[in-house]
């Protein structure tokens, strides 16, 4: 299992890799390149979304990521993507009710930055990851 | 060698070292020849030694006596000194020329070189007897600790059941009295009103009404801690594994989790040292047995569970069986086609692969409208449907109302990261038939379609016992461990689920006295509805599920039980906002509540009595085999109804 820190969890990212067949990477490559792409348009709708500060909207689409990244396993993403669903329902992450939209919309603010943030290095690692797998 | 102090007990130069003494010959032959000379045999040691010229040392034969002792053999070589090492290169083998062994030199080793034989067998005897004596001392501990690993984990689950039972009736409590707090407050305040309005119809239930966050962090704790599902896997299949060898009545008993730990893995009793067919290696044989071939390996007292006879071979391999291979002879006939309804293509992708790679057909629909499309196309196409909740268009759960219109009996399987216990509530009521938490794995979903297309299996007897397993572990995974607790629970009931482990001392005590069974207990009008998109079901109705609980209340069993199903399918009037009368509901149910929720227990108990009696309900969906199969709620309800229906089940 390579390395990927804490971004990654290994079991259930590896559980993605069984499912390749015959030493390639047929199936996991073009899934997690998807993913990246998809992540890309999502982070696209968000910054919209901010801009509109459509909140519902936001939970929504963090809601959305959430499950693709904690499907394959990208636990960071997915812990952003938390934040950003819990303050579109302008919910603390303990659940409790966050009065002020303002708080809200800088809690997503800095949850999509850090989400593009461990997007991009997520995704030079599994570009390495996979090229070495080609070899 | 000679040098080393480790060995001076066996073999060392004798004292002017001009000359080496084998003191202890057997020891010589065991521990040293092995490791310098590669073989074991003390006659060819010496005959070796004479080829090279060294020559016994023998000692006033008269008295047979040595300075070393009785069985020490000397050996001298004119070159092989102590302290001359540069002479070793002198010492050669000798030219095979001479050729003059005296047959007296010659008979005496063959003679000695058998006794050596023997010897040496009977000692690799008793180390075999020895290593085997040890072998089962740990495979008994072993199973010692396999049984109270599970019992613990039992008791674990058990206790995390209890709790959430706890944390589910605070929230009951909590939630009813928040409602009643929003209804005053709505009827005055026409800006809570609209606020009322926005949470009742949110379309994500992590927005909706939440619970205290001190409920709310203790679930989550509770749903944090995941045991390693793998590892109890793997534990299971040891302790079935150890159950099969032992009795077979031990092993129906242990299989169903809910029995208390006395009465789980227990067979330990059988002592394999008196058991004959263990007995591989009996001392005093002395034909050669490898103890390595196939015959014997499969004569080891492990067995594989019966899910797997392929996997036979590799039993002795047994606690890493490769997946696939349970895979490949799952279905009996026709392949299943699974109706996979996700938004999210990355986790469409994955659950189409994992399915396939279950031997399953897939089709995928992108959200609610789509599958209850292809549903309503044909609603005997699919053997079984993975939904997720929140789509776009239309939500996982309204689908699942609107497909349990068409066809009752299909299962469907929530996809969901939203697995607190109102969640869970809300998804049965609705007529879903189990959860997959999210992420899901590809265990989880080849454990809910063993579970549920258990008349599809190649297998199923093997794999009855394994549900009611898979479903302990279900809840100990942190999983959605079915709301067992609460009255709702009791009206959609996941199969036997593990309330048995509280005593069966409520059944037996005789029923409590019934009061009734409704579909929305635990949630307010106001949470039931927060499921509906408000463009999609116009009129789903907070007062008409008040009223279906009216009426169920008033009525009893017999009377007209309005139900989610039912209040999906007309439009009905645009909600009204929640009255003081449903207030009066609150307040009644309140009084219902403590007779109610005992009496849901026993329901839940009865059913996982009535599942450990008859392993073969187990195989059918929610174990409603007994009543006819029909796992629509509102059918259920009324077959719930007090006196002889619950009595029946019971049986």
């Amino acid at each position: 299992m390579p390395e990927f820190g804490d971004h990654v969890d290994p079991a259930i990212f590896e559980q993605i890799l069984e499912m390749d067949e015959d030493e390639t990477r047929d199936f996991s490559q073009p899934l997690v390149f998807n993913f990246f792409e998809q992540t890309q348009e999502t982070f696209a709708k968000m910054d919209r979304a901010l801009a509109k500060q459509d909140l519902k909207e936001l939970s929504a689409l963090g809601h959305f990521l959430k499950g693709s990244s904690a499907t394959l396993g990208f636990t960071k993403i997915r812990d952003s993507c938390q934040v950003i669903q819990q303050y579109g329902n302008e919910l603390n992450m303990d659940g409790t009710r966050e009065p002020s939209q303002d708080v809200c919309l800088k809690k997503i603010t800095e949850a999509i930055k850090t989400a593009k943030h461990d997007t991009a290095d997520l995704e030079k690692m599994m570009n390495k990851f996979f090229k070495n797998s080609e070899q | 060698m000679l040098e080393d102090p480790s060995y001076n007990s066996v073999v060392r130069w004798s004292a002017d070292g001009d000359s080496f003494v084998v003191l202890e010959n057997e020891k010589f032959t065991k521990t040293i020849l092995p490791k310098h000379f590669k073989h074991s045999n003390f006659a060819s040691f010496v005959r070796q030694l004479n080829k090279y010229d060294f020559h016994k040392v023998r000692h006033n034969e008269e008295s047979g006596e040595s300075p070393y002792g009785r069985d020490a053999w000397e050996f001298r070589h004119p070159e092989f000194r102590a302290d001359r090492k540069d002479n070793l290169d002198n010492i050669r083998r000798k030219a095979p020329a001479p050729r003059k062994p005296p047959p007296a030199e010659d008979a005496f080793p063959a003679s000695q070189q058998i006794m050596v034989l023997s010897e040496s067998l009977s000692a690799s005897q008793h180390q075999i007897q020895a290593l085997q004596e040890q072998y089962y001392e740990l495979e008994k501990t072993n199973r010692l600790l396999v049984a109270e690993v599970l019992g613990l984990q039992k008791m674990v689950r058990a206790q995390s059941q209890a709790t959430n039972e706890l944390i589910t009736h605070l929230s009951n409590m909590e939630d009813r009295r928040r409602n009643s707090r929003h209804s005053a407050q709505s009827s005055h305040s026409n800006h809570s009103g609209t606020n009322f309005h926005a949470r009742t119809l949110g379309f994500l239930p992590d927005g909706a009404d939440e619970p205290a966050p001190e409920l709310r962090r203790a679930r989550e704790i509770l749903n944090g801690v995941s045991p390693d599902s793998q590892a109890d896997r793997e534990l299971e299949r040891l302790s079935m594994a150890y159950n099969q060898n032992g009795s077979p009545a031990d092993s129906a008993g242990s299989s169903v989790m809910f029995t208390q730990a006395n009465a789980t893995p227990m067979p330990l009793v059988h002592d394999p040292l008196n058991d004959p067919r263990h007995m591989v290696y009996p001392v005093g044989q002395t034909t050669g047995i490898d103890p390595f071939h196939a015959d014997h390996i499969h004569n080891i007292p492990y067995s594989r569970p019966l899910s797997n006879p392929s996997a036979v071979a590799e039993a002795p391999s047994q606690i890493t069986p490769p997946p696939k291979e349970h895979v490949e002879s799952l279905w009996r006939g026709k392949k299943p086609l699974i109706l996979l309804v996700e938004d999210d293509r990355t986790c469409a992708r994955i659950g189409i692969k994992f399915l396939t790679s279950m031997d399953c057909s897939v089709e995928t629909a992108r959200d609610g409208l789509e599958a209850v499309d292809k549903i309503n196309t044909d609603c005997d196409r699919y053997d079984l449907i993975f939904m997720d909740i929140i789509m776009p268009n239309l939500d996982g759960v309204s689908a699942t109302a609107m497909i349990r219109v068409v066809t009752p009996q299909i299962p469907i399987v929530a996809m969901t990261s939203n697995i607190r216990q109102e969640d869970i509530q809300t998804y049965f009521q609705f007529g879903m038939n189990d959860v997959l938490a999210k992420p899901f794995t590809k265990d989880g979903m080849l454990r809910i379609l063993r579970k549920h297309l258990t008349r599809m299996l190649k297998d199923p007897q093997s794999t009855a016992g394994l549900i009611v397993d898979d479903l302990g572990q279900n809840v100990a995974a942190g999983g959605p461990g079915p709301p067992a607790s609460s009255q709702g629970y009791a009206a959609a009931p996941p199969p036997g689920i593990a309330m048995g482990n509280m005593a069966g001392s409520i059944m037996a005590g005789g029923a409590p006295p019934q009061v009734k069974f409704e579909p929305t207990p635990i949630q307010s009008p106001s949470t039931a509805s927060s499921w509906h998109s408000p463009g999609q079901i116009p009129g789903t109705s907070p007062t008409l599920e008040g009223g279906g609980y009216m009426s169920a209340v008033g009525s009893g069993p017999g009377g007209v039980v309005l139900t989610p199903g039912g209040t999906q399918r007309p439009p009905p009037p645009p909600p009204p906002p929640p009255t003081s009368q449903q207030q009066q509901q609150q307040q009644q149910y309140a009084n219902y509540m403590a007779a109610a929720q005992a009496q849901a227990q026993a329901q839940a108990q009865a059913q996982a009595q009535a599942q450990a009696a008859n392993p073969a309900l187990a195989r059918l969906p929610e174990g409603m085999g007994a009543l006819g199969g029909d796992d629509r709620p509102e059918k259920r309800q009324r077959l719930y109804g007090p006196g002889p229906g619950q009595g029946a089940y019971a049986q």
